[in-house]
């Protein structure tokens, strides 16, 4: 009896995983230098690089990003519109949703966010601060 | 000093393998006086980690940056309260955290129950000390609070977000719950390894892993509300890895403490509640190694922490040793009674036992996830809002049910004729919520509307509980209603402190549900003089102000607020830009209606140099639940945790004649 619930809420679980996970899944996570050529909507996550300029409430903000901790010098132009998080600006870490086009990487609207600061996590020498 | 509390951790880690080898030798030879050694060196161990935190504690007091710690986490301007709290922000002073309340914990549990329970303790100290081990050995080889540098003229000091009181409360709140997990963990490892499967190891961590417990609920509640009032973004809570991190084991913790209860009622499910404190202290691991080794905001940062590997592997050895353990004893681990029925007590708890797992679980695999995805299919694959909130949903909202039917339904078998007289009142008062709240327009979320309705019946079960004991207590010659009710709650606190948590996931539903399924957004670029409206709601952006103080800049827009034809003052929102920290912090306003528990949320996106702003502004109904929920919480918390001698006798009492559990 406990074993048939058990057996059969752990097979319904296990269909409603497999289902989300493939079919309603979320998106590929890339780094800037990993961009080159994709389609569709992914999450990149970079560090910001200068110069950031434009306006996020009239045509978008406009910056560059690279890879976290990687030798890869490639840089990606950003357009981004929306909401910006207090702690984004040059050498700060960052998430944002979208796609590629025509060269540029068009963010979702307030899709960015920024490394949490409660992550305290140890600063390397080679880090920008 | 460095070397004081460099020493101090070693002996540590030389006390606390102490207590691991002998305590281990000496309970499975049967050696009482090498055993009375292990748990005396367990006692040690918190004394030398308490002279290490205090080393640490000096030196943040003094500003001694030639600690690297100190300089990393503090600055000479930072205030003092903020200065101990960096005892807790940076990794090596959070493990040594982590290690003094493990250590404490430990010499406490142990102290407590040696008398009665002296064969149980026996297997519990080793258990202990192999956790205390591994920490202390982490601590001085891998992640040390004193390494020591030349000391520059200033530290580099502490994110602005971070210089908040609720930074003082929030993460030791979550470290007292994580930590206070490991409680039943020995108990339930060292009842295992002893062979004494009767409860009393059920009733010797009972109360800790309610405080745990209580302590991770309050903790994750001020955490969400810190988020809410000062990081700005508009929410509460956002499914972020890290806040998952406290959810996770809270859900496996809670589904402990229900489960509990059939085993001390009916005998059943021994195994299941032993699996679920392993479950419940690997999450609280891997808790704090995902808050403390970055490996999940950043997938690609995997490198960046020295102690992720260290983690990962002790808690796969943790998992690995306990299964093993419970799987030799398996065959002593028989219930001598069967679930008789699908609708009865037990079952009810079953089902809201394997709700809440599902629930946990599923949260488990949405953080493991772009993890998983890029170990096997070379990309991290993240998934996001929706994917939690499905599931928040698909069993949350039975859970909520539950909630009603468990405490009220029959145990062994409940009849349908007897289910219709019990849940008549309820099943009414809920319908009718639903019909009337239908009318009013609350059908625009049908998931918010089932809360609601669900909610609805809950709370007519918890007040007809009430009101049906008070008025047997006064029939019992309770002198006054009053007098019925107090004496109510104090003769079965564990009851009613359980319904009063009831009554405030409730409330923390109805909040939830009313702020994030009924809410309400506007965007505007306002300049001086010019007005949005939200709802019936009105703002003036009426002007723009700068005010230099000690550490920042602070530029507020003032904004008077009507709702309908009433004026209801003005509201400030704006951005105060940190000038050592170089760093801008968004600073909202928020306007409270205490009678609806609404809130108006206002947001400075973005100031222009022309001084037009551009807002976003948010109505949150029934938000003001939620932290009123908190402190309901914490008052049922209370109420279950007071101390209570004859309940303890009598369970001491019943576990000493041979566990027989005590069917009714």
């Amino acid at each position: 009896m406990r074993l048939v619930i058990a057996l059969s809420v752990a097979a319904v679980l296990a269909v409603f995983l497999l289902y989300t996970s493939i079919a309603g899944g979320g998106n590929p996570s890339l780094a800037p230098s990993e961009l080159a050529g994709r389609t569709g909507t992914v999450q990149l996550a970079g560090i910001v690089v200068g110069p950031v300029r434009g306006d996020a409430y009239a045509g978008g903000l406009r910056f560059g990003m690279k890879d976290i901790g990687s030798k890869s010098t490639t840089t990606v132009a950003v357009r981004y519109t929306g909401s910006v998080p207090d702690l984004f600006k040059v050498g700060r870490h960052i998430v944002v949703d979208g796609q590629l086009r025509k060269g540029t990487f068009v963010a979702e609207p307030g899709s960015m966010i920024t490394k949490c600061p409660s992550k305290y996590a140890p600063k390397k020498s080679g880090d920008p601060a | 000093m460095p070397e004081l509390g460099r020493a101090a951790l070693l002996v540590t880690l030389g006390l606390s393998t102490y207590a691991l080898v002998a305590g281990a030798y000496a309970a499975h030879v049967g050696r009482r006086r090498l055993a009375r050694s292990a748990q005396n060196a367990l006692l040690a161990a918190f004394a030398s980690t308490a002279v290490a935190a205090g080393v640490l504690v000096a030196a943040l007091l003094r500003n001694d940056f030639s600690f690297e710690y100190v300089a990393r986490t503090t600055s000479r301007a930072l205030p003092t309260e903020y200065t101990l709290s960096a005892f807790w922000g940076g990794q090596e002073g959070s493990l040594l955290l982590w290690l003094l309340i493990l250590t404490g914990f430990g010499a406490a549990a142990v102290s407590v129950n040696r008398a009665w329970a002296k064969d149980l303790i026996l297997w519990v100290v080793p258990v202990f000390a192999a956790v205390a081990t591994f920490f202390a050995f982490v601590l001085v080889a891998v992640a040390s609070p004193f390494a020591t540098q030349a000391a520059p003229a200033d530290g580099a000091g502490m994110t602005p977000s971070l210089q908040n009181p609720y930074m003082l409360a929030h993460p030791p709140l979550l470290y007292l719950g994580y930590v206070g997990l490991t409680v039943p963990f020995a108990f339930a490892i060292g009842a295992l390894l002893s062979g004494k499967l009767d409860e009393r190891w059920l009733i010797a961590t009972r109360r800790w892993t309610l405080f745990a417990w209580a302590a991770l609920g309050v903790g994750q509640l001020l955490g969400s509300h810190w988020a809410y009032v000062e990081v700005g973004w508009g929410g509460y809570y956002a499914w972020d890895p890290v806040e998952n991190a406290a959810l996770m084991p809270w859900l496996a913790a809670t589904a402990f403490l229900h489960s509990v209860m059939i085993q001390e009622k009916r005998g059943m499910l021994k195994v299941w509640n032993i699996l679920l404190v392993i479950l419940a202290f690997s999450l609280a691991l891997f808790g704090t190694f995902l808050t403390r080794s970055g490996v999940v905001n950043s997938i690609h940062s995997f490198t960046q922490s020295s102690i992720g590997p260290w983690f990962l592997g002790f808690i796969a050895v943790v998992v690995a040793t306990s299964l093993a353990i419970l799987f030799c004893r398996l065959p002593q681990l028989r219930s001598p009674t069967k679930l008789e029925s699908a609708i009865s007590r037990e079952a009810a708890f079953l089902y809201n036992n394997l709700l809440l797992l599902a629930l946990c679980l599923a949260i488990l695999w949405g953080v493991v996830y772009p993890m998983l995805s890029e170990a096997f299919r070379g990309e991290a694959v993240v998934l996001g809002r929706s994917y939690y909130d499905f599931f928040l949903r698909a069993f949350g909202l039975p859970l909520l049910l539950l909630m009603g039917i468990g405490p009220l339904i029959a145990w062994r078998r409940a009849s349908l004729k007897s289910l219709l007289t019990t849940f008549r009142w309820p099943t009414i008062s809920a319908l009718a919520t639903g019909a009337v709240l239908l009318v009013l327009g609350a059908g625009s979320s049908i998931p918010g509307l089932v809360a609601y309705t669900f909610s609805a019946f809950v709370l007519t079960t918890i007040v007809m509980e009430f009101a049906r004991g008070t008025r047997a207590r006064k029939a019992l010659g309770a002198p006054s209603w009053l007098g019925a009710f107090t004496s109510l709650i104090t003769r079965n606190r564990r009851r009613y402190g359980g319904y009063v948590v009831h009554a405030a996931v409730v409330l923390f539903a109805i909040g939830v549900a009313g702020s994030s399924a009924f809410d309400s957004v506007a965007d505007a670029k306002l300049a001086q003089g010019e007005s949005m409206r939200i709802g019936d709601y009105t703002l003036l952006y009426r002007s723009l102000d700068e005010r230099e103080t000690a550490n920042a800049t602070e530029i507020r827009a003032t904004l008077a607020v009507q709702r309908g034809d009433r004026d209801l003052g003005t509201l400030q929102a704006g951005k105060n830009a940190y000038t050592v920290e170089q760093q801008v912090s968004n600073e909202v306003g928020i306007r409270s209606d205490r009678l609806t528990g609404e809130d108006l949320f206002v947001i400075a996106e973005q100031i222009n140099r022309d001084g037009s702003v551009q807002f976003r502004v948010f109505v949150k109904p029934l938000v003001n639940l939620i932290w009123l929920a908190g402190l309901v919480f914490l008052l049922g918390s209370v109420i279950t945790l007071w101390p209570d001698r004859r309940e303890q006798r009598r369970l001491v009492a019943r576990a000493s004649t041979v566990g027989l559990p005590a069917t009714r």
